[in-house]
């Protein structure tokens, strides 16, 4: 594990060090040796876990999302080079600085072994994002959307930190490896209760919860391009592989317990997708298409049937690496038009027609085609919440219905039908942007060649 | 000041303070915090305005009062116990009056209403000295007669200086109320572990006198007391505005900074002790604590503040003030976590 953390804290030294017109491609450049690293550990014990110290580890749940953090940091970098190009060196250094920090929380979050080491690098992630929300990012929002994130993720957690600790008295050790074989089941009781709710409400808000969901749009919309790509791509599925680690200690409770968090997530689901037809942001559309597909994680971890755990492991992948493609295609359009809203810059088909390839792909996939691993992610979460109650499967199909609608609607809107008239001057795709679009989608479809790898720890 | 009234004024306050830490005698006690009292008042009347006068009385005031509770829980003591030693206090009665005294020297809920007010009539260094040095005295006989002290007493005025602490800095601009109300908290965090772990107290109140340290120089080094003055130190220093930010952080105890220790230890011993209410209550009251950090932080280091076109040109002149203490103080303060195993030397 060391292999790959040292190498991220020393990005560090490397951008202070590097000459002013060598820190982009320095940065990028070792940024992707230290994934093509990661991604041996993607060749994992089919009945263990590969344990590298006593502190880290990794599994087949935590690999996919290793190698799709690590993936991501040059992906970052590559997005963020032209709206960083107006400021000052030591600026441009800061924020990948900053960038590189919350790359190591991430790497050590996703591979500890021990559940408070976990939350306390949960916690850490939260001040990089803060910062590069709340100092870069371009409107006057972002106060408050820097806030909100802080504090509804802070709210949710330290109850989690409490019962963290109480548990950890009760057993005794909180680590991986021995928590699977010392459990308890979970007496039916108040003080159990309020033990389960405080153990998930931390990353019911991260992931997050139909009712709890107020942070994201605010923090997305208002988060610069980097920040938009790692909150939907990787600090989400923090709030799940959170929830799929914690669930082992929560017994049997949880066939009650999860009741309301299920109607919230069911309904929720098609609530944010109905309002994903009502967006003039393209932003906050894809902000809220985050929470609908996240809400179907949060169906299929708490039913905690196998195929569902297959499909959220395979969903939470695909969801990263889909959400993230449409927020930097996003970007594109706003670093020409520089505004968020939709019908500013239409007909982009017959401008910018590589671009609209890569937006075809990117709302097919987020439409669940088949044969991506989104698909593979859906399906499997749509036929584990049938085999658990059968009238969920209007609720899943109206949900595919309305993704389906939302996705064309953002496609079409964008990029079929008359240009406007007013935007004058649209500079081509530059091979940065063709290059980060390929680069996400590339993963993606290949993945749909051998899905066992992001199928988690139950193939 | 002269330098020599200063030398002798100074070793007078440390003098006061060694004594109570050393003694066994509860009258060389109450002498310490007489002698320390006394001492401190030029200090906090190194400015001749009525402010400060105003501050320097009220903290007589309370001061003068808190020894004299603490003489009658010592005489009280004595009566039902026949000796001097500073021990176990068994007697319900001297016990409570000598923590309600100690209490209100510290500036614990519901006697906490000093605290502010004194700390804002005064110069920063006065303000950073009765915020730090202070707390040691009191903190040092609370430890010693933690095992006789009434846990109810001790974990209400926690609770409810926490809450205090936490609403009271919501509304504060001034850079010292708002300090204040930090030190209010943080002496609740401190009260409320003292029954189960004093170790964990001190542990808390080293980590505590190094951040408040920390802040309080970096505030200086601006000279800056108010949120305003101190969103122009982008222009200064932007180092300091990154620092400050970093500072504002760990006082709220975010990890992975080292502000984050106490508030972690001191939660997993109160859920040892079967707590859970209260280390869950205290965790999210300092949520708002957090709140008025992160405004300050807003403030200087994460956007800029509308300002007049002269403030834009403060970096053409060199800061001449020289801080020594200041870069361990701030490593102290934030990078400590990774250490936390080594807190067993605090025993």
């Amino acid at each position: 594990m060391l292999k790959i953390i040292f190498p991220t804290m020393m990005l560090v030294p490397l951008t202070w060090a590097s000459k002013p017109n060598m820190i982009w491609i320095n940065t990028t450049a070792y940024s992707l040796l230290i994934s093509l690293v990661s991604l041996t550990y993607l060749n994992q014990l089919s009945d263990n876990s590969l344990n590298f110290s006593l502190l880290f580890f990794t599994d087949s749940l935590s690999a996919p999302l290793l190698v799709l953090t690590t993936w991501l940091l040059p992906l970052m970098l590559m997005a963020s080079q032209f709206h960083l190009s107006k400021e000052t060196l030591t600026r441009k250094k800061l924020y990948i600085t900053m960038l590189v920090l919350l790359q190591l929380f991430l790497i050590m979050t996703f591979s500890a072994m021990e559940l408070i080491l976990f939350y306390i690098l949960f916690e850490a992630t939260l001040v990089p994002t803060l910062v590069i929300i709340t100092r870069w990012g371009n409107q006057t929002e972002r106060l408050n959307a820097g806030l909100y994130f802080l504090f509804y993720t802070l709210v949710g957690s330290l109850p989690l930190l409490v019962a963290l600790l109480h548990t950890q008295n009760n057993l005794g050790s909180l680590n991986f490896l021995l928590m699977q074989y010392w459990t308890q089941p979970l007496p039916n009781s108040w003080s159990s209760m309020f033990l389960w709710l405080a153990c998930m409400m931390a990353f019911m808000v991260k992931m997050p919860l139909y009712g709890l969901h107020l942070w994201l749009p605010k923090a997305h919309v208002e988060a610069p391009i980097a920040g938009s790509m790692v909150l939907a791509a990787v600090l989400l599925k923090l709030g799940g592989y959170g929830m799929m680690r914690i669930t082992t200690l929560l017994g049997p409770l949880t066939n009650f317990m999860a009741y309301p968090f299920m109607m919230l997530s069911l309904w929720g689901m098609i609530m944010t997708s109905s309002i994903c037809l009502r967006q003039t942001d393209l932003k906050s559309l894809i902000a809220y298409s985050s929470v609908s597909h996240m809400a179907l994680v949060i169906v299929a971890v708490l039913i905690q049937t196998p195929w569902s755990y297959m499909g959220a492991t395979a969903l939470m992948i695909a969801h990263g690496l889909t959400s993230s493609l449409l927020f930097c295609l996003a970007n594109s359009n706003y670093e020409r038009i520089h505004s968020r809203t939709m019908i500013l810059a239409r007909g982009l088909q017959t401008l910018l027609p590589l671009m609209a390839a890569w937006w075809l792909l990117a709302s097919l996939t987020n439409l669940s085609l088949p044969p991506t691993i989104n698909l593979i992610g859906e399906l499997f979460v749509v036929v584990a919440t049938f085999s658990w109650s059968n009238i969920t499967i209007t609720l899943m199909g109206t949900n595919i219905i309305i993704t389906a609608l939302y996705s064309l609607y953002m496609l079409i809107t964008t990029q079929r039908g008359k240009c406007t008239n007013h935007v004058k001057s649209i500079k081509p795709s530059f091979t940065r942007e063709n290059a980060l679009m390929a680069l996400h989608l590339l993963p993606l479809l290949l993945l749909s060649l051998n899905p066992k790898m992001i199928l988690g720890p139950i193939y | 000041m002269k330098p020599p009234i200063l030398i002798i004024i100074t070793s007078t306050i440390i003098l006061g303070t060694m004594i109570v830490l050393f003694s066994s005698h509860w009258l060389m006690i109450w002498i310490g915090f007489e002698m320390n009292m006394l001492a401190i008042i030029p200090i906090l009347m190194k400015k001749f305005n009525p402010r400060a006068t105003e501050a320097s009385t009220k903290y007589f005031l309370t001061q003068a009062t808190a020894s004299m509770l603490l003489m009658l829980g010592i005489i009280i003591n004595l009566l039902h116990s026949g000796h001097w030693t500073i021990s176990m206090i068994p007697n319900p009665i001297a016990s409570t009056v000598i923590t309600i005294a100690l209490a209100m020297k510290l500036g614990l809920s519901p006697f906490h209403f000093w605290v502010p007010e004194v700390t804002q009539g005064v110069p920063l260094s006065s303000g950073m000295v009765l915020l730090t040095w202070q707390k040691i005295a009191p903190l040092s006989v609370l430890y010693q007669i933690s095992p006789s002290i009434n846990p109810n007493l001790l974990v209400a005025m926690a609770a409810t200086s926490v809450l205090v602490g936490g609403w009271g800095g919501l509304n504060q601009t001034q850079l010292r109320k708002i300090l204040a109300y930090s030190s209010i908290t943080h002496m609740g965090w401190m009260a409320a572990i003292m029954v189960y772990n004093p170790t964990l107290m001190i542990l808390n109140l080293t980590i505590y006198i190094m951040m408040t340290l920390g802040t309080f120089m970096l505030f200086m080094y601006n000279l800056s007391t108010t949120t305003l003055s101190l969103s122009h130190t982008w222009n200064k220093l932007p180092l300091i505005a990154s620092l400050i930010l970093a500072l504002m952080l760990s006082l709220g105890g975010l990890p992975p900074l080292s502000g984050f220790i106490p508030k972690w230890m001191i939660i997993q011993e109160l859920t040892k002790n079967d707590m859970i209410v209260m280390p869950m209550f205290m965790a999210t009251t300092a949520l708002l604590n957090l709140y008025f950090y992160m405004r300050l932080a807003y403030a200087t280091a994460l956007t800029m503040f509308p300002s007049a076109n002269n403030t834009k040109m403060k970096w053409q002149f060199e800061s001449m003030k020289k801080m020594i203490f200041l870069p361990p103080l701030i490593v102290a303060s934030t990078m400590l976590l990774p250490l936390t195993p080594m807190l067993s030397i605090m025993d």
